[in-house]
């Protein structure tokens, strides 16, 4: 963490981002990154509807739960992902984003499975770990909303 | 029993997609839900012809995304049943080197299915 939030800070020396959570999962990270950032930054979240709570629902197209409170047109804003898997999400989030009209865009993930992309035109510029097809939990991470309060990253036998 | 096809928002084809299996029509559904653009078995490639140019052997992937320009094909088979189409993959990489082509295994099908909540079972 403390090498991601330097290499960030490092990046944006002189400019003062905003990192923008997608929620759920990466608060945890987020919060810790934050926190290995020595500069100024702004922070917010965003929520999408995920596919499968969206198909209970009777939902086609992606939905926006929590939009942004920022506005974040000029400014350089970093999305703070727990994992990027296939890339949908951020590859929406990116999307809708760039019609603001930022000065730029990143992201930074904890974890990363670039061999599951299905879209690969993302600005992934940091990545804590490249991990193997496993199921995790802990860290902010969940299985059927549970256990994201444990304070690690834990593996998930089945 | 024929799937029932929703209305795609983002299908890019001229035809209305026929598709193999649940599988293939929930990936599609995924793909229109975020918004991508994608067509469904829009190009056949030729793997093998004989002397008189008649064609042995073709392959159509399952999906092309125009964006990404990129193939993708599902395959529910166990893995020890895909030889036959990894085969045909390594020699549609021999034959066409610029096209970019994603084999998604059974495996990879499942996960997506357990992180989307997808309803593979044969209708």
């Amino acid at each position: 963490m403390r090498e991601l939030g330097a290499e960030i800070a490092h990046d944006y020396a002189d400019r003062e981002p905003i990192l923008v959570g997608s929620l759920k999962a990466s608060f945890v990270f987020l919060a810790d990154l934050s926190r290995a950032m020595p500069i100024l930054h702004g922070l917010d979240f965003v929520e999408l509807a995920g596919y499968g709570s969206a198909q209970m629902g009777g939902h086609e197209q992606i939905r926006v739960l929590k939009d942004l409170d920022a506005d974040i047109r000029d400014r350089d804003v970093i999305v703070v992902e727990d994992v990027v898997d296939t890339g949908l999400t951020l590859h929406y989030l990116v999307r809708t984003f760039e019609l603001r009209k930022p000065r730029s865009i990143a992201a930074v993930t904890l974890l990363d499975r670039p061999y599951r992309r299905l879209v690969d035109d993302l600005p992934v510029r940091y990545v804590g770990f490249v991990v193997p097809d496993e199921l995790f939990v802990g860290y902010g991470f969940d299985l059927e909303e549970r256990w994201r309060q444990l304070a690690d990253l834990r593996l998930v036998h089945s | 029993m024929a799937l029932e096809i929703p209305d795609f928002q983002v299908y890019r084809g001229t035809e209305p997609p026929r598709f193999a299996s649940q599988a293939e029509l929930e990936c599609a559904k995924v793909l229109d839900y975020y918004g991508v653009p994608w067509e469904y078995e829009p190009t056949t490639f030729v793997l093998e012809e004989d002397e008189n140019g008649r064609v042995l052997e073709a392959f159509a992937p399952d999906f092309y995304l125009p964006d990404q320009d990129l193939y993708v094909e599902i395959t529910l088979m166990k893995q020890s049943l895909v030889t036959r189409k990894n085969r045909k993959l390594r020699k549609l990489r021999e034959r066409y080197p610029d096209v970019r082509i994603k084999l998604f295994y059974k495996r990879d099908i499942e996960r997506l299915a357990q992180h989307f909540n997808l309803d593979l079972a044969p209708s």
